[in-house]
């Protein structure tokens, strides 16, 4: 009895104390006080890649005289923001950075604002269709897109012509190319470019995964001869990058955050491309690869709404994201910025765009893509093990797309 | 006849501890293989996560020097001096939360004694990181979750619990002789005497253990420094910032300072060791005269 009489005290004060916590904020000088919270990734804020976020933040409060702007700067880069925000939306950043694939984990935490009036209109009228897509759910956009994430082909430019890059069949036959195999965020490529579709056009979840029937059995038999290649080395743990620097490897699929590390390995030979097609049946067929973007939230629970809907836009601006490329070589998806000067003609800034546009599917963020995972992981690993075979593929094939259509546990 | 049979005795003796050794050996092997590796892979020059040799091509103290020198993405000096802070706080907190919970029950006997074994007994059943998103929110609305006080928020979910793990320095203390105790009390010692100048002296294994389990529990800790620490980078310790080191982003660049800071966070442990072992041996010799 007198330990639960403690308990109920004990409650009672923490709870006067979170109830003490709220402040109001004060006008000063004619000037509204405003705090805001903003996070992201560490080097985003470092001194050594120029101090983006900061540079930022205070030309937006010069820009913006009627607020006298405290900011408060966190790390939590765009993978990892969404469960940090979800854990406590009420004590979080009032604006962040996130990863559009995310979008339903803030959206269920009620941690994600929507876009409209004149900042939805200003965020239209900069993006291409594809990117807003990937931030609007049931019609409503959530977020201020500033980059495209997606993944493409690192190539060397000594092995392999331009021409070369367009086929991977071809590409076998002259180099050695390395693909993460049992890694689940690039197999799908080769299904989805043979026909497969994971929720109709990836937003309507009762349309459920068609990873099955003939056309994916005969990419499951494609993988199986192309796991057998000699010249097919599986990207696993860093190996990809590893062989480029010796030089077994010619050819890997990442994206741009390894884009220093290739330059490094293959300095003047760096060739950067949209992804190859393959053969199948003596058919082309083209890889599509999950593309998303990085997009800037705003959190429904600041205490100042408008500065932070403003600043959010702000950090999404055209001007921002030039100065996001110059310093960490972010590439940007506004439109005007990516079809003008130094930027039209980064080899690198166009194979994401192109991939971007041309070679990749939206990753559905429906949270039934959730069982989509492990199961393609299981067949790129039992391909590589030898536990799927061509005597076995199409049962395999069926037990994937049976496993991605069903609720798991 | 005899002679033979001396001789066969010996070499018997001789192909059993050799096949022992070898098997030994081979175990030392398998054993120690991870740990030599990772202290290779410190030194090792050529960058990225992925190697096809064993042994490093060339070597190269760089990996230490970045530890400490490239501070403005993940700065590991801080890290350190943050967890170090941390685990020593709490150590002293909880060594000696253990060790006075464990000489009361063992030694003083009241109406609670029981239920409160008992009970200690049960929530110890349940794994810490249960409570953890309350505990967040506990410290939440303490205050403790912004700037500085997250290292107290810290220290004070590392030593909080400390109360419940008296079972084995109870024991330990239940083995020495009341007697002693009875003895100190006819010389006029009081309660803290007792404990301070008798029971402590004789129990120094015991202070040994309990030192280093509450010090490693606080500095190996990741999963309630992660749910606290949040976005205050500042703020994180060494097991945050390791794990950062092997995200998609940092991991090609990153990986061979990430073998560096796991060999540099087994120093405070191995030192901290190796200065308390010689009392491992001390422990009970000499400790009832006559």
């Amino acid at each position: 009895m007198w330990k639960k009489g403690l308990a109920v005290m004990l409650a009672a004060g923490l709870a006067a104390m979170s109830l003490s916590g709220c402040g109001d904020a004060v006008a000063n000088g004619g000037k509204e006080k405003v705090r805001l919270m903003v996070w992201s990734p560490s080097e985003d804020q470092s001194k050594d890649s120029g101090e983006w976020l900061q540079t930022n933040c205070e030309a937006f409060a010069e820009e913006h005289p009627q607020w006298d702007i405290t900011f408060v700067y966190g790390v939590a880069d765009e993978a990892s923001a969404a469960g940090q925000v979800a854990q406590d939306p009420e004590a979080s950043a009032d604006v962040f950075m996130f990863a559009n694939d995310t979008l339903t984990t803030l959206t269920d935490a009620d941690g994600l604002t929507k876009f409209g009036g004149k900042y939805r209109e200003e965020i239209e009228s900069e993006n291409s269709q594809q990117v807003l897509d990937s931030l609007t759910m049931d019609g409503e956009l959530y977020g201020v897109p500033f980059t495209t994430n997606t993944w493409f082909m690192y190539y060397d430019k000594s092995v392999f012509s331009e021409e070369d890059v367009k086929s991977l069949d071809t590409m076998l036959e002259k180099g050695v190319v390395s693909f993460p195999f049992a890694n689940s965020w690039y197999l799908p490529a080769f299904y989805i470019g043979n026909g497969c579709t994971l929720f109709g056009d990836g937003t309507d979840e009762s349309k459920g995964v068609d990873f099955g029937g003939q056309k994916a059995v005969d990419v499951t038999n494609y993988l199986i001869d192309l796991e057998a290649n000699p010249n097919f080395k599986i990207d696993q743990d860093g190996s990809g990058l590893a062989g480029l620097r010796d030089g077994s490897i010619n050819a890997i699929f990442s994206g741009s955050w390894d884009a220093n590390a290739v330059q490094e390995a293959l300095g003047e030979n760096m060739g950067v491309a949209a992804l190859p097609a393959y053969t199948l049946n003596g058919e082309e067929h083209q890889m599509m690869a999950y593309a998303g973007s990085k997009a800037i939230g705003v959190n429904p629970n600041s205490d100042n709404m408008v500065a932070a809907v403003e600043l959010a836009v702000y950090l999404g601006s055209a001007k921002a994201q030039e100065l996001h490329y110059d310093l960490r070589s972010v590439i940007p998806c506004n439109e005007t910025l990516l079809e003008n000067g130094d930027l039209a003609t980064d080899p690198l800034v166009q194979a994401q765009t192109r991939t971007f546009n041309e070679t990749s599917v939206l990753q559905p963020f429906v949270s039934q893509m959730n069982n989509c995972w492990t199961p393609v992981e299981n067949m790129g690993k039992g391909i590589r093990n030898g536990s799927v075979t061509h005597e076995n593929a199409k049962e395999q094939t069926e037990a994937m797309n049976d496993a991605m259509n069903s609720d798991g546990i | 006849m005899a002679g033979q049979k001396v001789y066969s005795a010996k070499r018997k003796r001789f192909i059993n501890n050799s096949i022992v050794h070898v098997i030994l050996a081979v175990l030392a092997a398998i054993w120690v293989f991870p740990i030599i590796w990772v202290v290779l892979t410190s030194f090792r020059a050529e960058k990225g996560s992925y190697v096809s040799t064993f042994f490093p091509q060339s070597y190269t103290l760089d990996n230490y020097i970045r530890l400490f020198t490239d501070t403005t993405i993940l700065n590991f000096p801080k890290m350190f001096t943050n967890t170090l802070f941390i685990a020593v706080c709490s150590c002293i907190i909880s060594t000696f939360y253990v060790l006075a919970v464990s000489y009361c029950l063992s030694r003083m006997k009241f109406k609670l004694r029981k239920p409160y074994m008992n009970m200690a007994m049960v929530l110890g059943l349940f794994p810490g990181f249960m409570s953890m998103v309350a505990v967040y929110f506990i410290l939440k609305a303490l205050g403790l979750t912004e700037g500085n006080l997250i290292r107290l928020a810290l220290i004070l979910c590392y030593s909080g619990g400390a109360g419940l793990s008296f079972q084995i320095a109870k024991g330990f203390f239940d083995t020495i002789p009341t007697a002693i105790d009875e003895a100190a009390l006819l010389d006029g010692c009081t309660r803290w005497q007792i404990f301070t100048k008798v029971t402590l002296p004789l129990s120094k294994p015991i202070i040994v253990y309990t030192v280093l389990t509450s010090f490693m529990a606080p500095w190996l800790d990741f999963i309630f420094a992660k749910v606290i620490c949040r976005a205050n980078s500042d703020q994180y310790t060494i097991a945050i910032g390791l794990w950062k080191m092997l995200e998609k982003e940092y991991i090609d660049s990153w990986y061979t300072c990430f073998a560096a800071g796991a060999v540099l966070i087994s120093i405070p442990i191995a030192a901290l060791f190796l200065f308390m072992q010689r009392y491992y041996v001390d422990g009970m010799s000499g400790a009832v005269k006559g």
